[in-house]
């Protein structure tokens, strides 16, 4: 059903599933700001800088409502209608009150929590303002994509070179998994007597393939695999 | 069970196209090709750009003799007379036509016979890179397609030569599937964006055919849906220029309620000219660089997708 843009509600503006964890919406929301940037070069054939502001504006104010779980859970009353039409799997799964709220990232902005309100005519006055939150910095996270097919095996030797290919450190890859640059060296090296338990192993591994921008599972089952070979030698 | 290995099989067409000249389609056409070559896929490539025809060179091939307007011409009965093997195993090249004056627009009828033509090819994939600009020839190869690729470069003309092709593409749709003139004559004012009648976005349009004939503002919501262009960024040098695509595509949806596939980005690199000037291909000559690199990712997203939609048949 194609709708106005004024007519589009919080989830749909933010482009955020019904469902959305309230950490998926901060980052929805960090996300469409940066795409309405009243200078972006993307958007001005299509909106007229009042139209990108009116949008700013109600990206606005469908963060702040969906981000306090009270507010989230009124709104989601007011909607009752669309909700109900979603396919099953959709469903939002009735969300447990939590004790604690959720808090966006920088207390200092977080208005005084909002007292209940059962009315849906207290909904309708708008939540208090608040300065807009400073976002956190985005965690720069690659797309994955199934690793090279032509590659047989994945070695530690393998592995360097993709890292390499991507143009990326050791260190590089150490800050984006927050491993140890000596165990990742390890693993390149295949130092198999230095390196963790199988199960941790294969944290490292899967972290270290997403990190290159590659599906984990047939690196990490490739490199234990020689693992595995070298702590259990087939018998003479 | 064989019907759908018979599905698994079918081929596809892909039309790389967006608006506007020099943009690198050629080049992300001729390397896709090759990457999908490579991949054991049985390529075929035709350079569509009736009025610039220089795919060939991307390939590093100089200007062959046959060409598409040989067959536009009927100097040749079937399309197979002008396909050319090239160097690379899987792939091969309908090369454009070099005689513009008057290939570059063939009539209703040249058109219908090369879009026929096409339909009956052996292949996996068949690759067609259009020329610029909308004229209703790029639009139609483009609708024809199983899966239009809009090419932009992250400048404002490129991006709203993008969204004037979008506009365009699929306000030709919505015409092909209207029969009532009246409906038909609101489609080509509305295509003006100053129009009287306040028409500005598809919504809009629609909204105002509903009013006309209901069902057929429901036909046309339709189209919409089911419209689905992909998007490929080139000559990216900043995270800002990555960021353009997931821009656009948030633009399309919320003011054309399309959805747009952002496929991915390549990086700018002199390797890429250099690979031009020396006549190499630059997934072969330079396969470890980031615009090959960006290519090779750019190629798995197409294929994936391909087999997502095909998984959700099990
Ligand atoms: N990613 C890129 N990095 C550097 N130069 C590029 C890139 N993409 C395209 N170019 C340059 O742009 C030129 C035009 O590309 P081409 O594929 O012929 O455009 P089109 O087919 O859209 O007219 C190429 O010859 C090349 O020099
Ligand atoms: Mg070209």
């Amino acid at each position: 059903m194609l709708k106005k843009i004024e007519d589009l509600n919080y989830y749909e503006l933010l482009e955020v599933s019904p469902r959305a964890t309230s950490q998926e919406i901060h980052k929805a929301y960090e996300r469409i700001r940066k795409i309405y940037d009243p200078n972006s070069i993307a958007l001005y054939s299509l909106f007229s800088p009042d139209e990108t502001e009116k949008i700013r504006q109600r990206v606005e104010e469908a963060y702040r409502t969906l981000i306090y779980e009270e507010n989230r859970r009124m709104y989601d009353l007011s909607l009752r209608d669309y909700l109900d039409e979603l396919p099953p799997q959709e469903q939002p799964p009735a969300r447990p009150v939590s004790a604690t709220p959720v808090q966006p990232s920088h207390p200092s902005s977080v208005p005084p929590a909002s007292p209940p309100m059962p009315s849906p005519a207290a909904y309708a006055a708008p939540a208090p303002a608040a300065p807009a939150p400073v976002p956190p910095p985005p965690v720069a996270a690659l797309p994955v994509q199934p690793p090279p097919q032509d590659i047989a095996e994945f070695s530690g030797t393998v592995l360097r070179m993709l890292r390499e290919q991507r143009g990326m450190t050791i260190q590089n890859v150490a800050d984006t998994t927050k491993l140890s640059a000596r165990y990742l060296e390890c693993i390149e090296e295949e130092n198999f007597a230095k390196l963790p338990a199988r199960p941790y192993l294969r944290g490292f591994l899967v972290n270290y393939a997403k990190a290159l921008g590659y599906e984990p599972d047939r690196i990490a089952a490739d490199f234990l695999k020689r693992y595995d070979a070298f702590k259990n030698p087939p018998k003479k | 069970m064989i019907e759908l290995q018979e599905a698994l099989r079918k081929k596809e067409i892909w039309a790389i196209g967006g608006g506007k000249g020099g943009i690198g389609k050629s080049l992300i056409t001729g390397n896709i090709g090759i990457t999908l070559a490579r991949l054991k896929k049985k390529v075929l490539l035709v350079d569509a750009d009736l009025g610039g025809a220089n795919l060939h060179t991307t390939l590093g091939i100089g200007v062959p003799e046959m060409t598409l307007s040989d067959f536009l011409n009927r100097r040749v009965e079937t399309i197979q007379e002008v396909i050319i093997k090239t160097a690379i195993p899987n792939l091969s090249l309908i090369s454009g036509a070099q005689d513009f004056l008057d290939a570059a627009n063939p009539n209703f009828a040249q058109k219908t016979r090369l879009l026929r033509h096409l339909e009956t090819l052996d292949a996996d994939y068949i690759l067609l890179d259009l020329g610029a600009g909308t004229s209703f020839n790029i639009l139609d190869f483009f609708l024809f397609s199983d899966h239009g690729i809009l090419v932009v470069l992250p400048e404002p003309t490129a991006i709203e030569n993008a969204y004037r092709f979008i506009k365009s593409a699929f306000y030709r749709r919505f015409k092909k599937v209207v029969t009532n003139q009246n409906v038909k004559d609101l489609i080509d004012a509305a295509m003006d964006q100053k129009n009287s009648m306040g028409i500005r976005t598809p919504v809009d349009l629609i909204e105002r055919v509903k009013s006309m004939e209901k069902e057929v503002g429901e036909i046309l919501e339709l189209e919409v849906s089911t419209f689905r262009p992909k998007l490929i960024v080139n000559q990216v040098r900043t995270k800002n220029d990555v960021q353009i695509g997931f821009s656009m595509k948030s633009a399309c949806q919320k003011y054309f309620g399309i959805n747009l596939e952002y496929l991915g980005y390549v990086e700018y690199d002199d390797c890429v000219w250099q690979s031009i000037r020396s006549k190499r291909p630059l997934v072969i000559e330079y396969p470890y660089s980031r615009p090959a690199r960006c290519i090779e990712r750019v190629v798995h997203n197409l294929l994936r997708k391909e087999q997502m939609t095909l998984s959700m048949l099990y």
